[in-house]
């Protein structure tokens, strides 16, 4: 493993030891409310959010103050890669969203990252593309060159 | 640490994942949050993860233990196939 990713994967585990959020099963009473309509929580709200940029993250905080560790995992191995023109939202801004992202994707957990609108996976799934190589072709494919990749290039010409 | 050591949430996690997960090789709990159960991490490997995505895999351990889930803080999940 390269200089480079190996502190990565250690600042990714460590960023991880974070503190630790409200329950998963609290983010389930949001009033017996119809998903339906126009509520933020809605499906068709969180597919806006999802198209809204190549990258999109569901979190708690935000990237400048993330308030949870797999949430800053991901903001960390993103910045890793140089890529900061993102789409950020904090879900514990909004329970309706918080919930209704959980729906969509099927997933219980946040943080959540979307690549051109598509469900990746949470902090875990980015850590171990961050370090198998998969999040640099990822990237490239949504037209996004890692910042890595000229990290590497610096590596190999000293 | 050894078998005997498994706090009750550990055990009873990885009895679920054993049922739904008859063709596990390995399965390995534990609980990251200093014994309290809010937060787990686990490894799984089985022959059922082979040719899924890994988004896909860790779909199948969340429906596996979404009961467990509505009591957890959070978890983490590794799923591996066999060599």
């Amino acid at each position: 493993m390269s200089v480079v990713v190996r502190a990565a994967w250690r600042l990714g585990a460590a960023a991880v030891r974070g503190r630790a959020g409200r329950p998963l099963s609290q983010a389930a009473t949001s009033g017996g409310e119809a998903e339906g309509g126009g509520g933020s929580g809605s499906r068709e709200a969180v597919e806006r959010l999802v198209r809204e940029h190549p990258v999109v993250v569901f979190m708690k905080g935000s990237p400048e103050q993330p308030l949870c560790g797999f949430s800053n995992a991901v903001v960390q191995i993103l910045r890793l890669h140089g890529v900061e023109d993102y789409r950020a939202h904090d879900v514990l801004q909004d329970p309706d969203l918080r919930q209704g992202i959980k729906n969509y994707s099927n997933w219980p957990t946040i943080p959540q990252v979307y690549l051109n609108g598509e469900f990746v996976g949470g902090c875990d799934i980015l850590l171990q593309m961050h370090q198998n190589g998969d999040l640099v072709e990822e990237l490239k494919k949504l037209g996004i060159r890692s910042a890595l990749l000229d990290a590497e290039k610096d590596q190999d010409k000293k | 640490r050894s078998f005997s050591s498994q706090t009750d949430g550990e055990a009873r996690v990885t009895r679920v994942l054993r049922e739904k997960f008859p063709r596990a090789s390995a399965i390995k709990v534990v609980d990251i949050s200093g014994g309290c159960g809010a937060m787990y991490e686990i490894h799984i490997e089985s022959e059922e993860f082979r040719e899924k995505r890994t988004v896909q895999q860790h779909q199948m351990v969340n429906q596996a233990l979404s009961e467990e889930i509505k009591n957890m803080h959070g978890l983490r999940i590794f799923t591996s196939t066999p060599k």
